[in-house]
């Protein structure tokens, strides 16, 4: 059990790119927290620097309150799940589950005790004696997994953890990678480029772009009032709209040069309100439960996510209006969301 | 297919075929019966069985000897040669260094030279020198100077098709830089040391030129030397002896492939089944 710190923590390469920069955060003890974003923004640097694989070109990473800065990997007490696995092709699960031990030096009867009890509870019981090329990529992910819980460690780190895996399976992973999580009480670190995923599995979530933070928060936070507008962006099934203040003509409290964002999923079709807007209905998309309409307004794309069945014709004029509780405005300039406009719609 | 033109080519094509297996057929057949003929000639024919060619062999006073010594040089070099490379290449894969593919290529070009005819001079002196001369370690030393750079090169391969991940994964549990080889690094490498082994011990097997100059004592010299001088008092090639010398010799190479190659299997490229 433990919690991490980062102070001003960063890591500039060779040739001067900044992968972190200069960060400072804290996560508690216990918690499942996700580094979230684009590929290339660092979370995976930040996670191999809090694993020791990376050095810290700056700042402090404390574990448990303890200065971890310096010290290598295998002397933090963190165990690191990769994003291939890693499992070592040339031992079968027993030896792949009890490696950590071994290398602990505990001895061999103990160790195959520890990764049968390990591997039971995780279900992989029926392929102890396997090799990592005889199993398949869920199996696969449970040893790793195993490998990682069997040494006891007060951090789990998992790398893309579940991007291996085929679209179905992967939702079940998520669940029973929170199950799992929940019941450890071990607090975890994660990467994910994925945001449904970090929404699903997280306690919290820092959304990262070029090496810095753009929003620490909550899951309902970060979905709810996303802090800028690259999160805005970034979070939801489908993306945020974000509409010129302009087209609203004075509607917007009074604010210039301002951007409008609203979710499709708080948006109706065929209603009047503040924020209406009218326009041609350019495509409709077919998600199961409910649609997504395009429309047209002023040459700029706003989209509704409505119930089956209430959907309207493509070509045809509709009114398109967000919910105006659900209203967000952020400033044109840096993207910045205006806190004062936020208690107004309220 | 069934033109004459085409039958006519697919008749030449075989007749092709046959002329080529029978050039490299030829010898072996050689290889395989005269040991055993009475009176062996420069030709291919069913012999007039007899064992009494080996018999001679063993009253010749440097015969089993010299295969003592071929053990002891081969071995010795394909320890070298199989440690040494596995080191530099798991470096070499690792390290990212400046000018790190000119370095291989360099050495790799130099190398073909240092057991070459050309360098036996200076390589002589440079043994006399340092007072290596007609010490079967000095052979073993130069036979791995010239195959070492080629075993780094291949092994290199090896290395690089090996996912770090797996290092960092080993390391994140706390082993050592040196756990790491030996635990994940080695046996993952392993159907390339293999090769590697193999390779070296054949190579240094067959040297006749580095043995023949460095080495003084007959009592020393490896089985490759001693063949040599086996000759009638006429002058002429004894060739009984040659040639079931020539059968002892080439066999633990061809066992020793034969249980390599069932072992581990041959790869001289790297790459990992998971």
């Amino acid at each position: 059990m433990a919690s991490i710190e980062l102070v001003g923590l960063s890591k500039v390469y060779a040739g001067g790119v900044a992968a972190v920069d200069d960060l400072s955060l804290t996560i508690g003890d216990g918690e499942f927290f996700a580094l979230l974003g684009p590929s290339g923004c660092g979370k995976t640097t930040l996670l191999r620097t809090i694993a020791g694989l990376e050095e810290a070109t700056g700042g402090r990473l404390l574990l448990d309150g303890k200065d971890v800065t310096t010290l290598p990997p295998g002397k933090r007490d963190v165990a690191m799940v990769f994003q291939d696995y890693a499992l070592f092709p040339h031992m079968d699960v027993t030896d792949n589950i009890s490696y950590p031990l071994r290398i602990q030096k505990v001895p061999g009867e103990e160790r195959r005790q520890k990764a049968a009890r390990t591997g039971a509870g995780l279900g992989l019981s029926h392929l102890m004696d396997r090799r990592p090329g005889q199993l398949s990529g869920g199996q696969q992910q449970r040893v790793a997994l195993a490998r990682a819980i069997a040494c006891q460690p007060a951090v789990f780190l998992f790398d893309e953890p579940l991007s291996n895996l085929d679209a179905r399976l992967r939702l079940e992973a998520r669940t029973f990678l929170k199950r799992l999580q929940h019941e450890l009480g071990v607090t975890t670190v994660f990467v994910t480029h994925d945001q449904a995923e970090a929404l699903a599995m997280a306690d919290k979530i820092a959304v990262m772009e070029a090496g810095r933070i753009r929003q620490l928060g909550t899951p309902s936070e970060i979905f709810h009032r996303p802090a800028n507008v690259f999160v805005a962006n970034f979070i939801g099934s489908t993306p945020m709209n974000l509409v010129p203040g302009a087209l609203f003509g004075d509607r917007t409290e009074g604010e210039d040069d301002v951007l409008v964002g609203f979710r499709p999923e708080y948006t109706r079709i065929g209603t009047d309100g503040p924020y209406a807007l009218r326009g041609k209905v350019a495509i409709v998309e077919n998600l199961g439960a409910s649609m997504l309409v395009s429309v047209q307004v002023d040459g700029q794309s706003v989209q509704a996510l409505v119930p089956e069945g209430e959907e309207p014709e493509v070509d045809t004029w509709v009114l398109i209006a967000p919910d105006p509780r659900r209203v967000l405005l952020y400033r044109a300039g840096d993207g910045e969301l205006l806190e004062a406009s936020v208690q107004a719609a309220r | 297919m069934t033109t004459p033109g085409a039958v006519v080519r697919r008749i030449l094509f075989y007749a092709f075929l046959a002329v080529v297996a029978a050039f490299w057929a030829l010898p072996l057949l050689w290889l395989v019966f005269a040991p055993f003929d009475a009176n062996p000639g420069l030709t291919v024919k069913l012999p007039d069985v007899t064992l009494d060619n080996f018999r001679r062999l063993g009253e010749s006073p440097y015969a089993l000897s010299s295969l003592r010594n071929s053990v002891l040089i081969a071995g010795g070099t394909m320890v070298l040669v199989t440690g040494l490379s596995a080191l530099a290449a798991y470096a070499l894969s690792r390290v990212r260094l400046p000018g790190r593919n000119m370095l291989l290529y360099g050495l790799l070009l130099l190398s073909s030279i240092v057991t070459g005819t050309a360098a036996m001079v200076p390589i002589f002196l440079l043994m006399f020198e340092v007072g290596l001369i007609d010490d079967r370690s000095g052979v073993a030393l130069v036979l791995t100077g010239g195959l070492l750079p080629a075993a780094i090169f291949i092994l290199k391969d090896f290395m690089d098709a090996t996912p770090r991940s797996y290092e960092e994964s080993a390391r994140v549990f706390g082993a050592s830089p040196f756990q790491v080889l030996r635990h994940v690094v080695l046996p993952i490498a392993r159907p390339g040391l293999a090769t590697i082994a193999v390779w070296s011990l054949v190579n240094a097997w067959g040297d006749f030129l580095t043995a023949y100059i460095l080495l003084r004592d007959p009592d020393k010299s490896p089985a490759g030397v001693v063949m040599y001088t086996f000759y009638t008092e006429g002058g002429q090639a004894n060739l009984p002896l040659i040639s079931a010398f020539s059968l002892l010799y080439a066999l633990p190479v061809v066992v020793l492939y034969l249980f390599v190659n069932r072992r581990y299997g041959f790869r001289f490229h790297g790459g990992i089944k998971s």
